[in-house]
């Protein structure tokens, strides 16, 4: 290819983009509003992932200790914690604070402990796992190993209310995941009949480029540029109107978190890709290749 | 006429099928450099076909055509758009790009081949020139005549200075006048020493120039001669085969070529 090739290849890039400026605009706003609706969902299900791992991280591991033992058996068992597997942080709770946290979170109904002669509460380890082993095989085998130990009374982790939640989002995220897939390949198919659509409505000049003696590359790589743009442009706008929908969303639930940014450098990114590819598999057919 | 005679376009025992009734059988012509050639014939009878089988749009069932150094039966699709370069094409309906002006239109065809700028507008200016419509170099198509899209047309095929130009019918869709243009026009082009291959169903128009006619029938070449004397045409068109339009190159009296 000769370097002049190259610039007018460019010029009827531009040229192209220009001519067809107006079938361009309906392009990239059908383009938008069906990558809208995929990023709203992403946005969804990003927030609902966040959610549970916020929740789940909240999650706490209590180690109760035998009544009377002493200070050396209590430290041996903090050490032997801090070696198990997963654990992040070990935490002493004496039976004093656990009595008064316990008032705390009676709130107005605490007089009803004043009853009691004596605290019957016992001193506790509450421990902090990492999340990768907050799952309820390893909690359920670690509760089990450190139950047997000496000086310790109960393990305790809320089993069953944690199972029920994993449960619950497994299959939000098997839901999810189907919604997702059906929602994907709905924009794939707007967008390759957008961009097929742009270049049947080419076909006239595509043919008179062949007749002038035109090759295959010089024909497609406007197509190609324009299919990228389209894919850049219509991914950024949908963008754009995600963010208002947020800013608007935002309102009513406060903390409800946007896409990062990385994230939005890879959606456009392929979406340009998108674009590209859907004019070079639209033009194949077209050129007989 | 010509010095050395060189077969430019040469189509040996071609044969294409193209549904039941429409098809090429056999057929065999060459054209020389420097030569005008009639192909005449009834609609259907496969001109298009022909010329399409000649720049290659389409490839034969059966024989070989052989245009320049390009030959069928060894072509590549990759190496058509350069046979596109060395020959010119023109339309009955002109096929031009509506959106882009007439300078814009010719100068596609060096663009492609990545002639530099300054090359491409001096080509061009002469050419508009020649076809006279320099004035109009940026109009659009769709504001011009038929007659003058035919020449923008023709001037795009000639801007790479082909050795062979193939028309298809290029006075279909024009007016009397405009149709005697655009021939005096070809014939100054192959004057200049483009050879003209020129498909028309025309037998009347082109029957007094005294050029070499092919005639094609039912796919099949039923006449092939420069018409020159009647007796001649008589001799060549006693088949049956041949269309009522054929025979009726007969009853005119033509009395020598002055065209070129």
């Amino acid at each position: 290819m000769k370097p002049g090739e190259i610039r007018y290849i460019l010029d009827e890039s531009t040229g192209m983009l220009w001519r067809r400026k107006t079938s361009n605009i309906i392009s990239v706003i059908i383009m938008a509003l069906s990558l809208l609706i995929l990023i709203t969902f992403l946005a969804v299900t990003l927030n609902m992932a966040g959610l549970i791992e916020k929740t789940s991280e909240e999650l706490r591991v209590y180690v109760y200790l035998e009544d009377g033992l002493s200070r050396e058996g209590s430290r041996d068992i903090q050490l032997r914690l801090m070696a198990e597997p997963g654990v992040d942080e070990v935490v002493f709770v004496s039976r004093e604070e656990a009595l008064s946290d316990f008032r705390e979170t009676l709130g107005e109904n605490s007089e009803l402990l004043d009853a009691l002669e004596e605290n019957p509460l016992p001193d506790s380890y509450r421990i902090r796992m990492k999340p990768e082993y907050i799952r309820s095989g390893v909690l359920e085998a670690m509760a089990g190993r450190t139950g047997e130990w000496e000086g310790v009374e109960e393990v305790r982790y809320g089993r069953k209310w944690f199972e029920r939640g994993e449960k619950l989002v497994k299959s939000f995220y098997m839901i999810d995941l189907a919604l997702g897939l059906i929602v994907f390949l709905s924009v794939i198919f707007v967008i390759s009949n957008t961009v097929r659509l742009t270049i049947l409505g080419s076909s006239r000049t595509i043919e008179i480029l062949k007749l002038v003696g035109a090759t295959n590359t010089y024909i497609q790589i406007p197509f190609i540029i324009e299919g990228a743009l389209q894919g850049i442009v219509s991914s950024l706008l949908a963008i754009g109107l995600l963010a208002i929908i947020h800013r608007f969303a935002v309102q009513y639930m406060p903390g409800l978190a946007f896409i990062r940014v990385d994230a939005i450098a890879v959606f456009v990114f392929l979406c340009a890709l998108l674009g590209a590819l859907g004019s070079f598999a639209a033009l194949r057919r077209f050129l007989k290749m | 006429m010509q010095q050395d005679k060189r077969i430019i376009a040469g189509v040996y025992h071609v044969s294409k099928g193209l549904g039941k009734h429409f098809s090429l059988q056999d057929i065999n012509l060459q054209v020389t450099n420097g030569e005008f050639v009639f192909l005449v014939g009834p609609s259907g009878a496969g001109k298009s076909t022909l010329l399409k089988l000649m720049y290659m749009d389409d490839m034969p069932d059966k024989g070989q055509i052989v245009v320049g150094q390009f030959v069928s039966t060894r072509m590549k699709r990759r190496t058509i758009p350069d046979l596109r370069r060395k020959i010119g094409i023109i339309f009955q309906d002109f096929r031009l790009l509506e959106d882009r002006t007439v300078f814009e239109n010719v100068a596609l065809a060096m663009k492609v081949t990545g002639a530099g700028m300054g090359e491409i507008k001096r080509q061009i200016t002469d050419i508009l020139t020649r076809v006279g419509l320099y004035h109009k170099r940026y109009d659009y198509p769709p504001a011009l005549s038929g007659g003058e899209q035919q020449r923008v047309a023709i001037a795009r095929a000639v801007a790479n200075r082909p050795a062979i130009l193939f028309a298809d019918e290029p006075t279909g869709n024009l007016d009397p006048v405009a149709t005697k243009n655009i021939l005096e026009l070809l014939f100054k082009i192959n004057a200049g020493g483009t050879a003209v291959l020129m498909a028309t169903h025309d037998i009347d128009l082109v029957r007094s120039f005294g050029q070499r006619i092919i005639y094609l029938d039912e796919g099949r070449v039923a006449m092939d001669k420069e018409m020159i004397f009647v007796g001649d045409i008589r001799d060549r068109i006693g088949d049956s085969s041949v269309s009522e339009s054929a025979s009726r190159l007969s009853d005119y009296d033509i009395t020598g070529g002055d065209g070129e």
